[in-house]
C-alpha cells in the first residue's frame, strides 16, 4: 500500500533536487506519430530532454522547474494550429519549441503571433518562417537560403557543368530547390540546373531515375526527407545514376547522420557528399560537449544535429526567462530579441534585418563531408569543408565506376 | 532504349500492384464492402519479413513465408472477429452494412499503423534482400536482384491464384459465393467458412507483397497507405470485384503510369491514374471486365 509513495520519494531524494515552486511549462509539438517525420521528432525530443534534464539539476530557473509539455502534431499543419491552440489557452506554456516540419511551422506560428507567445523554431528551414516578421518568432535553426547557398558554392568549387535535384513536393523541398536554382545562376552561371518535384509518399521513383540514364548529371542532388529519400537514394544507386565515376551524389537534406541512415541506405550511401549542420571534428563549445556526452550515455551513438538544434532552442527560452527575471512571454520575447548566449553550437544573436535573416541566427556553422565507406561512422567520414573554410575539392574521392 | 526500361519497370510495378490489389478485388467481390484496412496488411507482411530477418537472424528465405502466413492469419482473425456482423445473423446491422465496414476497416487501418509505430518505432527498416546482387544489366536494362526475383514471384503467384480460383473446388466455391451468396449456400457451399479463405488468402497475397518489396521500400508503419490508395483506383478500374480485370488493370497502371512520369510530368503520375479512373468511369462505368448491374 505504501510501496509507491515510498518509490517516488526515494526517487526524488535521489535526484538530488526538490522543486516546491510550480514548474515553468514549455510547449512541445512535434511529430510523434506518422504521418510526419517520427525520426526527427524522437531526435528533437531527446534533445530537449536533455536540457531539461539538465537545467533542472542545477536548480531550474527562477527557483522553478522546467516541465515540458509535449503535443504530438503528426506532421500535419492543421493539427500543429491545434496543437499550439491547446499548449497556449490550457496548458499556460510560456513559450513554444521543437518545430521540425516547415508546413506545421508555418501553421503554428500564426496561433503564435495571434497570442503573442515566444515561438522558437528547432528545425523549420523554409524561408516563409521568417519572411512572416512575426516579432514572437526567433529561429536558432537552419534556414533554406543558408543551406541553398551553400549547395551553390559547391557547385560552382567542383566546377559542375549539368546538375539536377530531386525536390519533395512540399514548402521545405519546393522552396530549397528554387531558392537553389537562384543561386547556382548567380554563383556557377555556367551550370545547366533543373530540379524534379516528387510524391515524399511514393515508393517508387525508378521512372524519374531512369530519365537521366542516357544522360547522367554531373550531380544528383537529394531535397527530399526519410522514408522518401533513402528509396529515392537506393533507385538511383540500383539504376546506376548516381553515385559513379561521372555523377556524383549530394545530400543537401543532411540525413546521413540520422540513426537509420546505414539501415536504410547501404552502397547507396558510399561515396555521397553530404552537407551537414554538425560533424564531430567541429569545434563546439563546453554546454555542446556536455550534451553530446549525455546523448552518447543515453542513445549509445553519436549525437546528430536535431539533437543540438533542440537543446539550443530550449536553452535559448531558459537563457531568456532567465535575463527577463519573468516568465511572462513579452518579457521572453524581449529578451530573446537581445540575446547573446552561447549555446551547444555557438554563439547566439538574432538579426533584425527584414528578409529570410529576420530573427534569424545567421551564422549558422555548417560543413560538407564525405562518406567513404558503408556503415561509416560520421566521426570517420572525410571533412572536405570546414566551418568557415572553403571546399576542398583535392579531397573528393571519386567511384571508382 | 528508356523506352525499354520503362516498359519493363512498368510491368514490374504493375505486378506489385496486382498482388496488392487482387486480395482487395476479392473481398469485394465476395463481401461487396472495401477493406480500408488492406494496406496494413501489407505492413504487416513487411514489418514480419524485416523484422524476423533482421533481429531474430532468420533466413529472408524462410521469413518470406513466415510474413505470408502472419497476414493470412490477421486476414483470418479480421473476418473472424470484425466481418462477421456483416452476414452472420446480425440482421439490424446488414441494413448499415456500408456505413459499419467503412467504420471498422478504417478504424483497424488507424489502430494497427499506431501500433506498430509504438511497438516497433517510427523508423524505417530496410529488410534484407533475398539475393546480394543489388543491380544488374541485361542489355540495356538495368535491374535490381530483389525486384526480379519479387515480380518473378508476384508472377507465379498470380498465375497459381488464377489457376486455384478457376480449377479447384475451394476456387469454384469462392466463384459461387461472390455471384449469389444465399444461392451458394442453398446449394451446401458453406458461404461462411469461404468468406474467411477469402481473407485469410487476401492477407496472405498483400503480406506477401510487403514482404517481398521490404528491402525495396524501406518500410515504415504508414507504408500501406500508398499501395493501399493504388489499389482502390485499380479495383475500380479493372470492374469492382473482377479478379481478372484487377490483374488487368494493374499491369495497364504501373506501364502507362511510368510512361506518363516521363513524358509527360513526373509530378502528375499519381493524378494520371485517377484521371484514368475518371475516364473509365465516365465511359465504361463497370470498369474494365466489371459487369453491368442493375439493381431493382
Amino acid at each position: 500500500m505504501f510501496r509507491i509513495p515510498l518509490v517516488a520519494s526515494v526517487a526524488v531524494f535521489a535526484a538530488g533536487v526538490v522543486f516546491a515552486a510550480e514548474p515553468i511549462k514549455v510547449g512541445i509539438s512535434i511529430a510523434q506519430s506518422p504521418p510526419g517525420s517520427v525520426v526527427q521528432g524522437t531526435q528533437v525530443k531527446d534533445g530537449l530532454e536533455i536540457v531539461k534534464d539538465i537545467v533542472n539539476k542545477q536548480g531550474g530557473v527562477l527557483g522553478r522547474p522546467i516541465e515540458l509539455v509535449y503535443e504530438d502534431n503528426q506532421g500535419i499543419p492543421e493539427k500543429g494550429r491545434a496543437a499550439s491552440e491547446k499548449l497556449i489557452t490550457k496548458d499556460k506554456v510560456v513559450a513554444i519549441t521543437g518545430g521540425h516540419q516547415s508546413s506545421v511551422c508555418l501553421a503554428e506560428i500564426e496561433v503564435a503571433h495571434r497570442y503573442g507567445v515566444p515561438y522558437v523554431n528547432t528545425n523549420c528551414w523554409s524561408d516563409d518562417v521568417r519572411t512572416k516578421h512575426y516579432p514572437e518568432v526567433f529561429n536558432p535553426g537552419n534556414y533554406n537560403t543558408r543551406v541553398s547557398m551553400a549547395m551553390a558554392e559547391t557547385i560552382a568549387a567542383m566546377k559542375l557543368k549539368n546538375v539536377v535535384a530531386f525536390a519533395e513536393n512540399t514548402d521545405y523541398g519546393i522552396g530549397q530547390a528554387k531558392l537553389l536554382d537562384k543561386f547556382i545562376k548567380e554563383k556557377s552561371p555556367g551550370t545547366k540546373f533543373r530540379y524534379e518535384t516528387l510524391d515524399r509518399a511514393s515508393k517508387d521513383f525508378t521512372p524519374a531515375v531512369l530519365a537521366l540514364r542516357a544522360n547522367p548529371p554531373d550531380m544528383v542532388i537529394n531535397i527530399m526527407l526519410p522514408p522518401a529519400a533513402y528509396i529515392l537514394m537506393n533507385q538511383l544507386y540500383e539504376q546506376g545514376v548516381a553515385p559513379t565515376a561521372k555523377t556524383w551524389s549530394y545530400d543537401g537534406a543532411g540525413l546521413a547522420d540520422y540513426p537509420d541512415f546505414w539501415q536504410n541506405v547501404k552502397d547507396a550511401g558510399k561515396d555521397m557528399i553530404c552537407f551537414a549542420l554538425y560533424h564531430p571534428k567541429m569545434n563546439i563549445p563546453p554546454l555542446g560537449k556536455q550534451v553530446a556526452e549525455e546523448y552518447t550515455k543515453r542513445a549509445k551513438a553519436e549525437p546528430n544535429r536535431l539533437i543540438f538544434q533542440a537543446a539550443d532552442s530550449l536553452l535559448l527560452i531558459v537563457d531568456a526567462i532567465k535575463q527577463a527575471k519573468s516568465t511572462d512571454p513579452k518579457a521572453i520575447e524581449a529578451a530573446l530579441r537581445t540575446m547573446n548566449f552561447t549555446g551547444t553550437r555557438g554563439t547566439f544573436k538574432f538579426s533584425q534585418e527584414p528578409g529570410y535573416t529576420y530573427q534569424q541566427w545567421v551564422d549558422i556553422p555548417y560543413v560538407n563531408y564525405q562518406l567513404t565507406a558503408v556503415n561509416q561512422p560520421i566521426s570517420q567520414s572525410h571533412l572536405i569543408q570546414g566551418p568557415g573554410q572553403p571546399l576542398d575539392v583535392s579531397k573528393l574521392q571519386k567511384p571508382a565506376k | 532504349m528508356l523506352v525499354v526500361d520503362l516498359f519493363v519497370n512498368g510491368l514490374i510495378v504493375g505486378l506489385f500492384y496486382a498482388l496488392m490489389a487482387v486480395g482487395l478485388a476479392m473481398i469485394f467481390g465476395v463481401l461487396k464492402i472495401v477493406n480500408f484496412a488492406h494496406g496494413e496488411f501489407y505492413m504487416i507482411g513487411a514489418y514480419t519479413y524485416v523484422l524476423v530477418a533482421l533481429k531474430l537472424g532468420v533466413s529472408p528465405w524462410a521469413a518470406l513465408p513466415l510474413a505470408a502466413i502472419a497476414g493470412a492469419l490477421v486476414g483470418w482473425l479480421v473476418e473472424r472477429s470484425l466481418m462477421r456482423p456483416l452476414y452472420a445473423g446480425y440482421g439490424s446491422w446488414s441494413i448499415m452494412k456500408d456505413e459499419y465496414a467503412v467504420v471498422v476497416t478504417f478504424g483497424l487501418s488507424l489502430f494497427l499503423i499506431n501500433l506498430v509505430d509504438k511497438v516497433v518505432g517510427p523508423y524505417p527498416y530496410r529488410g534484407p534482400a533475398l539475393v546480394e546482387t543489388s543491380r544488374f544489366a541485361i542489355g540495356p536494362v538495368m535491374l535490381n536482384g530483389q525486384k526480379l526475383i519479387a515480380a518473378g514471384v508476384s508472377a507465379a503467384l498470380l498465375i497459381g491464384l488464377a489457376l486455384f480460383i478457376k480449377r479447384s473446388l475451394w476456387g469454384r466455391q469462392i466463384q459461387a459465393v461472390a455471384q449469389n451468396r444465399l444461392g451458394a449456400s442453398l446449394a451446401g457451399i458453406d458461404a461462411t467458412r469461404t468468406t474467411s479463405l477469402i481473407f485469410a488468402i487476401s492477407g496472405l497475397l498483400a503480406a506477401l507483397s510487403g514482404a517481398l518489396l521490404a528491402p525495396v521500400i524501406n518500410p515504415s508503419p504508414d507504408v500501406g497507405g500508398f499501395p493501399a490508395v493504388k489499389s482502390y483506383v485499380i479495383v475500380v478500374l479493372g470492374g469492382m470485384g473482377s479478379v481478372w480485370g484487377a490483374m488487368i488493370a494493374s499491369l495497364l497502371l504501373g506501364v502507362l503510369e511510368s510512361f506518363f512520369a516521363v513524358y509527360v510530368s513526373y509530378d502528375y503520375r499519381d493524378a494520371f491514374g485517377l484521371l484514368i479512373l475518371m475516364l473509365v468511369l465516365i465511359f465504361r462505368p463497370q470498369g474494365l471486365l466489371g459487369e453491368k448491374v442493375r439493381e431493382l
